[in-house]
Order: C-alpha cells, then sequence, then structure tokens
C-alpha cells in the first residue's frame, strides 16, 4: 500500500505545478456563469421577490406548490413544451438520419446538398422566425399562397392562429432549423463504421434493411444518444424563436417553458420565476435519464 | 507526520479551488434586493442644481423616432454643449428589461416608460426623480400629465398622446355612404356591411401581435363596463370577467368575427397594416401610433379614428380612447441628472414638441404645441372629445392583462364567449 502510494505521489509531482492552473479559467467560469446562478436561484426561490424592492418576504415552499397545482399558465407551457418537444426529437431524428443516409457519401452532389441542409443552422433565430412568419402568415403568406394555387384551398390554415396546431407549426420550423446540424452528427457516425462490415453481411446475404437494423443502427448508437439529448435540450430553449414568431409574450398556444419563466420575470415576480426555473431544471433533468434508460442508448449497450 | 515539502498535487488545487469557489459562490448570494445600484439612495434627492454638461444616455422604445430625436439633440447639443446618446429598444423588449437596465444609471439617464405596470414599478424602484418643483412641469397640459403622477408627486411627464382606436380609411368609408362615425353598435355592424359589400375587409386586426391585438379592447369595453377602472376592479376581484358587461363585450367580438380579414387570428402587425395601407382593408385596429407607418408604406388616403360604440347612443358615455404614454423621466441613479434634466426642458419647450410631434405624427402633452401635419391636424379634435384614458394599461399584473385580452382573441377564433370568459377568470383568480 504504502509503496502504491509514495510512487502515485511520485507521479503526481513530476507534472509541473503550474499545468493544474489550467482548468481555473473554465471552472471560474463555471462557477460565475453557473454554480452561483443556480444557488441564487434556488435562494431566490423560496422567497416572493419583484426583482427589484430592497423588501421580500420568506414564502416557503408556495411557489414550487403553486407551479405545479394552481397555475394554468405553468402547465400549460409544460404540456406546450412537452409536445413541442416529442414533434421535434421524433422528426429532426429522423429526418436527421434520412438525410445523413443519402448524403454520406462524399460525392460533389452530396457535399452541395449537405451544405444547403445544413445552411439553416447557420441563421440566427430571429432571421428563421422572420422567414416563417413570411410563410405562415395566413394572408400574404407562402403557404397559403402556395395551396391556393394547387387548389388544395380546403387545407389553408391560420397556422400560428390556430390555438390547436400553433405548438406543430412551430415544431417544424425549429426542424427545419436544426435537421441540417443533426444530420452533420449522424453523417460522422456513419462514416466511422468499417466498410468491411457491410461487405461481410453482403456475401452473407443480409439485404439493405437488415445491414441497416443489425450494422448501422447498432454503430450509430452514440451518434443517436448524442443527437436525441441534443435535441431534446435544444427544443426547451426555442425560446428566441418562439418570442420571434409568436410575440412577447406569446399567446398561451405558443407559450414554452423558458418563455413562461421569462414572461413571470417580466411580470416582476422575481423569485416566482426562480421556482418555476429549478422545476424547469428538474423536467429536463428526468426527461433526459428517462431518454437514456428507455432508448438504452448508451455505450453499455452498443 | 506531515511531508516537508508538499507537493501540490491536482488533488490538493481541485480542494483548494473547490473550498475558495464555494465560499465565493456563498457570499455572492446575498439577500434578494441587496444589488440595488444606488437609485435607493438617491430617491428622495432632489435634482442638484450642477452645471449642465456631460454625455446624456436617452433610453426609448420609439425606433420610428430616431431622427426626430436627433435633430432636437443637434439643436440641443448647439446650445448646450451636451451630447444626448439614444438607446433604443424594441418595444416589447423595453417593456421587459428596461428597469433592470436602467437601474444602475449606466442607460437612461433620461428614460421614458409605458403607462401603467411598469411606470408603477419603476416609481416602486426609486428610478424616477421627483419633478414637482420643477419648471418644465408647468410646460405641459396639467390633465394630461396626472398619470405620471403618484400621491401629490410628478415623478414623470407623459410626453405623447396616442389615441388607440381603430384608424379608419375616410375614402373607403365615404364609399360604403358612411356619413360621419357610427353612434351605435347596430351603426357600427351596419356600417361593416356596407364595408363588405364593396369588397374590402371592413377591420384588418392583427390579433396574432401581442399588444397591438389588445388596442381593440379598449373602446369594446369603454361603454360596456360598469366602472371607469374596470380592469383595476378585475384584478382586485370586484369585478369579474365572467360578468354579464364582459361578456356581452366578448360576444360582440363574436359578432365582428366575418369583419375581419380571414384567419385573423393568425396575422401579424405588418400585413395588417399592408392591408390597410394598400386600401384593401377599411379600418385598422390598433390606435393612432400606426398612421405615419401606414403613410410610409405609401397610404395617400385622408385617416381620422373610428371607435366601435357598443351600446345604443343614448347610453354612450365615451367616443373613443387617448392614452398619455412615453412617460420622460431623470433617472435618480444617473451621474448626470442636471444635464437629463435640461434635455427633458429642452423637449419641454413647446416649439421643440411641436417639431417632434410633426416629425411623428403623434400628439404631445405639451401645452401650446402646434400640428401642422396633416393626419394631426385631423385628429385633433379627438384632444377635445368625450375619450377614457385607455384602460387596458390599468393592469398591473401582465399575466393577467394577456389573459384578459386573450379572451378575445380566443372568441375571434372559434371559442365560445363564456368559455373563453371562464378561462381567462382562472389565470385571474390564480394570479391573486
Amino acid at each position: 500500500m504504502s509503496r502504491l502510494r509514495a510512487r502515485g505521489r511520485r507521479r503526481a509531482s513530476r507534472i509541473h505545478p503550474a499545468l493544474y492552473l489550467f482548468p481555473l479559467p473554465a471552472l471560474v467560469l463555471y462557477v460565475v456563469f453557473f454554480a452561483v446562478p443556480t444557488l441564487q436561484a434556488v435562494q431566490y426561490s423560496v422567497t416572493d421577490w419583484d426583482g427589484f424592492s430592497p423588501d421580500f418576504a420568506n414564502v416557503g415552499i408556495a411557489n414550487f406548490r403553486d407551479a405545479l397545482t394552481d397555475d394554468d399558465l405553468f402547465r400549460n407551457a409544460a404540456t406546450n413544451n412537452l409536445k413541442f418537444m416529442l414533434v421535434v426529437v421524433v422528426l429532426q431524428t429522423a429526418f436527421a438520419l434520412l438525410l445523413a443516409l443519402l448524403l454520406a457519401r462524399n460525392s460533389r452532389g452530396g457535399i452541395l446538398l449537405r451544405a444547403l441542409f445544413f445552411f439553416p443552422t447557420i441563421l440566427s433565430s430571429v432571421s428563421v422566425a422572420f422567414i416563417w412568419k413570411f410563410v405562415y402568415d395566413p394572408n400574404f403568406g407562402l403557404g397559403n399562397r402556395f395551396l391556393g394555387a394547387v387548389g388544395l384551398d380546403g387545407l389553408q390554415s391560420s397556422y400560428l392562429g390556430d390555438d390547436a396546431a400553433a405548438i406543430y407549426w412551430v415544431a417544424l420550423s425549429q426542424v427545419w432549423f436544426h435537421v441540417g446540424q443533426m444530420m452533420v452528427l449522424f453523417i460522422a457516425g456513419l462514416q466511422a463504421v468499417p466498410r468491411e462490415l457491410y461487405e461481410a453481411s453482403a456475401i452473407d446475404g443480409a439485404g439493405r434493411w437488415a445491414q441497416f437494423r443489425h450494422i448501422t443502427w447498432p454503430m450509430i448508437a452514440p451518434a443517436t444518444t448524442i443527437v436525441v439529448a441534443y435535441t431534446t435540450i435544444q427544443s426547451f430553449r426555442a425560446f428566441d424563436l418562439i418570442l420571434g414568431l409568436g410575440g412577447n409574450p406569446p399567446r398561451p398556444s405558443l407559450d414554452i417553458l423558458s418563455t413562461r419563466i421569462y414572461a413571470t420575470f417580466v411580470n416582476s415576480e422575481y423569485g416566482y420565476a426562480a421556482a418555476e426555473s429549478l422545476l424547469f431544471m428538474l423536467l429536463i433533468a428526468a426527461i433526459t435519464v428517462a431518454q437514456r434508460q428507455l432508448l438504452g442508448l448508451t455505450r453499455g449497450s452498443v | 507526520m506531515s511531508d516537508r515539502h508538499t507537493p501540490l498535487t491536482r488533488r490538493r488545487l481541485m480542494q483548494l479551488a473547490g473550498t475558495v469557489g464555494a465560499g465565493w459562490a456563498v457570499a455572492s448570494c446575498a439577500g434578494p434586493g441587496s444589488s440595488g445600484g444606488g437609485a435607493d439612495e438617491a430617491r428622495d434627492e432632489p435634482i442638484p442644481t450642477g452645471p449642465v454638461e456631460g454625455e446624456v444616455s436617452f433610453a426609448h422604445w420609439r425606433a420610428e423616432d430616431q431622427a426626430a430625436f436627433d435633430q432636437l439633440i443637434a439643436a440641443f447639443r448647439q446650445e448646450t454643449g451636451v451630447t444626448v446618446r439614444q438607446d433604443i429598444s424594441p418595444s416589447n423588449d423595453y417593456q421587459s428589461t428596461a428597469l433592470q437596465r436602467v437601474r444602475g444609471g449606466g442607460v437612461g439617464d433620461v428614460l421614458t416608460a409605458f403607462r401603467g405596470a411598469q411606470f408603477n414599478d419603476m416609481v416602486s424602484a426609486g428610478v424616477y426623480s421627483d419633478l414637482t418643483d420643477q419648471d418644465v412641469v408647468g410646460q405641459y397640459d396639467s390633465q394630461l400629465i396626472e398619470v405620471g403622477r403618484q400621491d401629490g408627486t410628478q415623478w414623470g411627464l407623459p410626453y405623447q398622446v396616442v389615441f388607440n382606436m381603430p384608424v379608419a380609411n375616410l375614402d373607403l368609408l365615404e364609399r360604403a355612404g358612411a356619413t360621419g362615425a357610427p353612434q351605435d353598435w347596430q351603426g357600427f355592424l351596419a356600417l361593416c356591411e356596407d364595408l363588405q359589400a364593396l369588397g374590402v375587409v371592413p377591420i384588418a386586426w392583427p390579433a396574432a401581435a401581442p399588444g397591438d391585438a389588445g388596442q381593440l379592447l379598449n373602446a369594446m369595453v369603454m361603454n360596456n363596463a360598469p366602472a371607469d377602472d374596470m380592469f383595476v376592479q378585475v384584478e382586485s376581484g370586484d369585478l369579474k370577467v365572467t360578468d354579464e358587461w364582459f361578456l356581452t363585450t366578448l360576444r360582440q367580438y363574436e359578432q365582428l368575427r366575418p369583419f375581419f380579414q380571414p384567419r385573423a387570428t393568425g396575422t401579424a402587425v405588418e400585413p395588417a397594416q399592408q392591408l390597410f395601407a394598400s386600401g384593401q382593408a377599411a379600418m385598422l385596429a390598433t390606435g393612432s401610433y400606426h398612421i405615419a407607418p401606414v403613410r410610409a408604406l405609401g397610404a395617400q388616403f385622408p385617416m381620422d379614428l373610428v371607435a366601435p360604440i357598443t351600446v345604443p347612443a343614448d347610453q354612450a358615455k365615451y367616443e373613443g380612447i387617448y392614452n398619455a404614454t412615453f412617460i420622460l423621466g431623470v433617472n435618480t441613479a444617473s451621474d448626470v441628472r442636471p444635464a437629463g434634466l435640461a434635455w427633458v426642458e429642452f423637449l419641454s419647450r413647446p416649439e421643440n414638441a411641436s417639431a417632434y410631434a410633426n416629425a411623428t405624427a403623434q400628439h404631445v402633452t405639451v401645452s401650446g404645441a402646434t400640428y401642422e401635419n396633416q393626419d394631426l391636424e385631423r385628429t385633433s379634435p379627438w384632444l377635445t372629445r368625450d375619450t377614457l384614458l385607455a384602460p387596458r394599461f390599468q393592469f398591473d399584473d401582465l399575466d393577467v392583462r394577456a389573459a384578459v385580452e386573450n379572451a378575445a382573441v380566443a372568441v375571434v377564433g372559434g371559442t365560445s364567449p363564456e368559455q373563453a370568459a371562464e378561462e381567462a377568470q382562472r389565470v385571474v383568480d390564480q394570479a391573486q
């Protein structure tokens, strides 16, 4: 034991002490921009602080209780967000995978199309919101004009003005916005799959579907894990896209948790907004853990 | 026994960083409200009578007025040597973040606020300097600046007078046979039918634009409500939006449904302006603040204001709606308060207020301002008519305001008035 410890000490002392200073900038940034705000959010969440007054009262768990049991707006935002997340995760992952499968080869056409599909990712959310605002406008928008031109007037919609469907229209914009980014992750995963596996399976008589099911899908599981987890978190952060499309504050049919928290903060309910933020964090954490468990997309399962 | 030369291991460094970080993090978590930015200390101190010098930051939300202010700023600089820098945010962002931004005094030596919740919060936060004893107050029409006063103290000076009711294309109204503004609800519906018969949209309503969509509610409730402070009472629980007066209002929105542009609930403000400016719609249900943008889109027709009178003519108490807003003030946290006050005084001179009004097509609260702009001249009679101070700004709780306004949008979208009212009332109840 003591020999082991002595060897460890010797190994540690061989590293120049100055090297230990290297993580410091990252650590400082993490503490300043994550640890402290999170601790403060916990502190504020049990108060009725309005965000500017010197006075406040401790209200215990009342903010959490109200948000969970007596707040239609928060519940509506959470429901919208789950619908939004579900549609975005399924469609974005499926389309990204499909595009990646079609464009994985490094042909000239493939590279050009990849660049084209990736293009929306480099736009700002506000620009994307403006583009889709023009598509979704019921009177002058591209969507209804196209439907009118091809004789499908019956399918014309008020899009973001349709309370039942508005959140799904925003989800489509989000998919268009980020599908190229996810496609690139899948392409990287696909290009890492050894060719020999396909050649061997072809000799064994495997069809394309069998190859996808037994080789491609398991081999790109790490990429899928990243895509699904990132898309999930991204769908909870669609704040600027929603505000750009739905205005500030958005109507209840477009309200998601991040916009609800912002609206609460603007409404001079800082303590309550902090409680909502913590519930938001817990929800994302729970969904991410559940996703990993349910989909079995961990490294161990590959 | 410890080593004489303790090496700096990774574990030790992490322990040290963790201890320091945790200590600092806990120390950073000072109690809420403890980072006031100095505004509270300066709150009761009058504006000092020091030299007019320095650079003044002027925070507001009127990007469309930037050029008009630039001209006034140039004249002010020539007179005093003081530079004024405009710090402009979009109106929604200004509503959301201005208080936090101006509290420290880094921006907004001279600031503005929307009437209602934002002004009230800014006064509570001690941002506005007391102007009660300043000579500049005498430059204003005292009735129009009442909203800048609280408990006898004049904190701010509302600079603009806006009429938050539909703007009408008089050419189209004339073609529809209208000889004047309808005097009752049946007359208003008949006018809408006549306009529809002309093949135009009677009312362009940007129901998908928060803020703009709610303006129509002002006129819809002004004669229906049992009290002028109806929305104060809704917030306090003395009135409910499930009461008959508000249900009547929602049923009237239902009657207007065929007269809005198709699928109105999805229309943003720009397309609604375009419909109106191009002559495809006869009325734009927002307010006089959209006259200048509509002119910028190329509208040549004469415009006036038309409020829907929702009751029989003999029961109508009000003809329309006005709002005194853009509440000017001097920031208590500012380092250049004398220069800030000088800028407010400069804006408050009749000749400068007139220049601003005519350049931006907005009426002002400054006494003796003269209007040469054709649209201002035509709408000037509204300054002396029986108008109600826009009730939608009575709300202190923005969630409650949005819920009540969204009830009207939901009805036009197909929800029954009763259901829309109940859903809104639940939000009101939960906010109490």
